[in-house]
């Protein structure tokens, strides 16, 4: 079985018309035609005629959770989600940044999906590795079933064979490549904070220019924020133009937290975030 | 004319790294970028462009002015001296030294002169070097549209291209000629290889990127009538992240922030890249800001480029280099954006 991307095409401008149509929602969250086939871009639509620029493709990597917070509270919103930003959306909720009622989910099962940079298939490598949406009120497809399903941690084993000197090491190297565009961030569905602590100045809490001390301090903060929250969608990975592997310290974090607190971020509108629960059974492997 | 072999080019190398320092594109994990070369064979001109324009060596990222400790006086404070000795900057292409020329206007040619850009403008001799136009351009080039040719040696000191194996290098400016004449591991060209030079140079013009018709008037006209129009704008940014990506690569940005950045007592006073997509670019000491929405930034942005510059310098400030739409996490493509406006 492969994904018919055309038919989930047809179905989301379907059901992005007849919500806009009925009024039902104000912004469908979606994608659109980019400057060529392989560079769609996030797309609003906002009225029914505004459907017809809608695209759905392998291309389509891009986590649409990002943008609900740009919308003030009680907007209703129609989203398109593939599993990992269906885990954005739940985990948004957990955090009450946006509320159930408020969204019509367009759920998409899909896998194969493509780094528009690399041409490189992400679904394990730099996401979670589910192809199902966790949640949903339409689903645009079939759902996906006997495809081979790879843990999202395999990509860990190279990173979690090195010792901690290594791992320091390789950290160093690779953030030293930062330039502070702020990408990761910006593409993060989940670093939503305003103002977020490397923009302030009283207290300053790192430096702006691209140096270690200033890109350790912004890189290591903002991994240990996402701690029990990344829900693995790779979108930072994917948006830094200059490829620092930052997927790999947000899988490790949250197969630690799967670990240890037997929750993965974003899987249920019921459960509290990791960190922000206390329960007596927790475990305190953290201060041994 | 001049000619070398492309297999000895780490010969040309070596005899420029003995006359000062050589920076040319080195392959990295993400691409290419432009490096100071320690070891001549690291040479490598099989690149198509590279990943962050050459701005950075005339405008590094971050510019060092003065160092200070705080337990000491202010008039202990050291300037930092620049001691540049003459620097060769290796295989620009044609759109980035273009760019260049852009970036000369607001770092020396409006009365205020930047020392920084100006000494290390006057240290560096711009080896440029013209695209393959026998193979395609990237999908995101566009610099046709500005009128700029696949091997244009404006801008450039000497200018060179790829003939089969051999590299042909010809001077543009006396800097360059004063150059090129003491080569020693250079040849002459013969005069089939100076017709071909300058054929190519003329095909160059003809070579066909992404191309709209821009003329700079009216595209900085109807920007100026665009500008209120904020549901034009809202959806041109509905993808947009507001992140410094497409600010950070582009050859013809130069927007900066100084910072005092102090460990303990000791300190040293910056010059820092800053972004006008970011939303503390525009932050007053008040706390007001004038521009907290995504759309008002990136209209700012290519309003900057393509309207306010025009008015200003006479000139539009984008080149076509392609970096900022090949960057850009969510694709946002800045020819379709002028496009768009051009017809809205």
């Amino acid at each position: 079985m492969s994904i018919n991307f055309k038919q989930i095409e047809e179905k989301l401008k379907s059901e992005a018309t007849k919500l806009l149509e009925e009024g039902k929602v104000g912004v469908v969250l979606a994608y659109g035609k980019g400057y060529d086939e392989n560079h769609p871009l996030p797309f609003v639509a906002r009225k029914a005629s505004d459907v017809e620029n809608i695209v759905f493709n392998e291309y389509c990597t891009a986590n649409m959770a990002r943008y609900i917070v740009r919308y003030p509270r009680g907007t209703k919103i129609a989203i398109a989600v593939k599993a990992a930003d269906s885990r954005a959306v739940i985990q948004l909720i957990q955090e009450d940044k946006v509320k159930r009622e408020d969204l019509v989910i367009l759920g998409i099962p899909a896998y194969g999906m493509k780094n528009a940079k690399t041409g490189e298939v992400v679904d394990s490598k730099t996401t979670c590795g589910m192809y199902n949406p966790v949640i949903y009120d339409t689903l645009l497809g079939e759902e996906v079933h006997g495809q081979s399903v790879v843990s999202p941690y395999d990509v860990l084993a190279e990173y979690e064979a090195m010792d901690k000197e290594a791992r320091w090491a390789f950290w160093k190297k690779e953030l030293d490549k930062c330039i502070r565009c702020y990408a990761c961030r910006k593409a993060c569905p989940m670093c939503y904070c305003d103002p977020c602590f490397i923009d302030q100045n009283k207290p300053k809490w790192g430096e702006k220019s691209p140096e270690s001390h200033g890109n350790l301090m912004y890189h290591l903060t903002r991994f240990h924020h996402l701690a029990g929250r990344c829900i693995d969608c790779g979108e930072c990975s994917r948006a830094c133009p200059v490829d620092i592997p930052l997927y790999l310290f947000h899988k490790k974090v949250a197969k630690d937290c799967e670990e240890m607190f037997g929750q993965a971020a974003g899987m249920s509108i019921e459960d509290k975030p990791a960190l922000v629960n206390f329960r007596v059974e927790d475990s305190d492997k953290i201060l041994e | 004319m001049k000619k070398t072999s492309i297999n000895k080019i780490s010969d040309l190398a070596a005899e420029l790294l003995g006359k000062g320092t050589l920076v040319a594109p080195v392959k990295e994990d993400a691409g290419f970028n432009f490096r100071e070369i320690s070891n001549a064979g690291q040479v490598d001109l099989n690149f198509y462009n590279t990943l962050m324009s050459p701005k950075s060596a005339f405008f590094p990222q971050t510019e060092d002015f003065v160092r200070y400790d705080k337990n000491k006086s202010v008039l202990d404070a050291q300037c930092v001296d620049l001691n540049l000795k003459p620097v060769f900057l290796f295989g620009v292409r044609p759109c980035d030294a273009k760019s260049f020329q852009i970036m000369d206007i607001h770092f020396s040619g409006t009365g205020v002169v930047d020392p920084y850009w100006k000494k290390r403008r006057e240290a560096t001799t711009v080896f440029g070097y013209a695209f393959d136009i026998n193979t395609p351009a990237d999908g995101a080039d566009f610099y046709s549209t500005l009128n700029i040719g696949a091997a244009d040696p404006e801008g450039s000191d000497v200018f060179m291209m790829k003939r089969g194996d051999e590299l042909l290098l010809k001077a543009v400016t006396p800097k360059g000629e004063t150059l090129l004449a003491s080569l020693t591991s250079l040849a002459d060209a013969s005069a089939d290889e100076q017709k071909y030079f300058d054929d190519t140079v003329a095909a160059g013009r003809d070579f066909k990127t992404r191309f709209t018709c821009v003329d700079d008037k009216v595209i900085a006209k109807k920007l100026e009538d665009l500008f209120h129009k904020t549901e034009f704008w809202e959806k041109i940014s509905d993808a947009c992240l507001s992140c410094g990506a497409c600010t950070f690569v582009c050859p013809t940005c130069y927007c900066f922030d100084i910072c005092d950045e102090t460990l303990f007592s000791k300190g040293v006073r910056r010059r820092v890249w800053d972004a006008c997509m970011f939303t503390d670019f525009t932050l007053e000491a008040s706390g007001h800001n004038p521009r907290t929405k995504v759309y008002q930034r990136l209209r700012q942005k290519i309003c900057h480029k393509y309207s306010f510059h025009v008015r200003k310098y006479g000139v539009i400030s984008c080149v076509g280099c392609g970096r900022c739409t090949r960057n850009c996490p969510v694709n946002i493509d800045i020819f379709s954006i002028v496009d768009e406006a051009l017809k809205a």
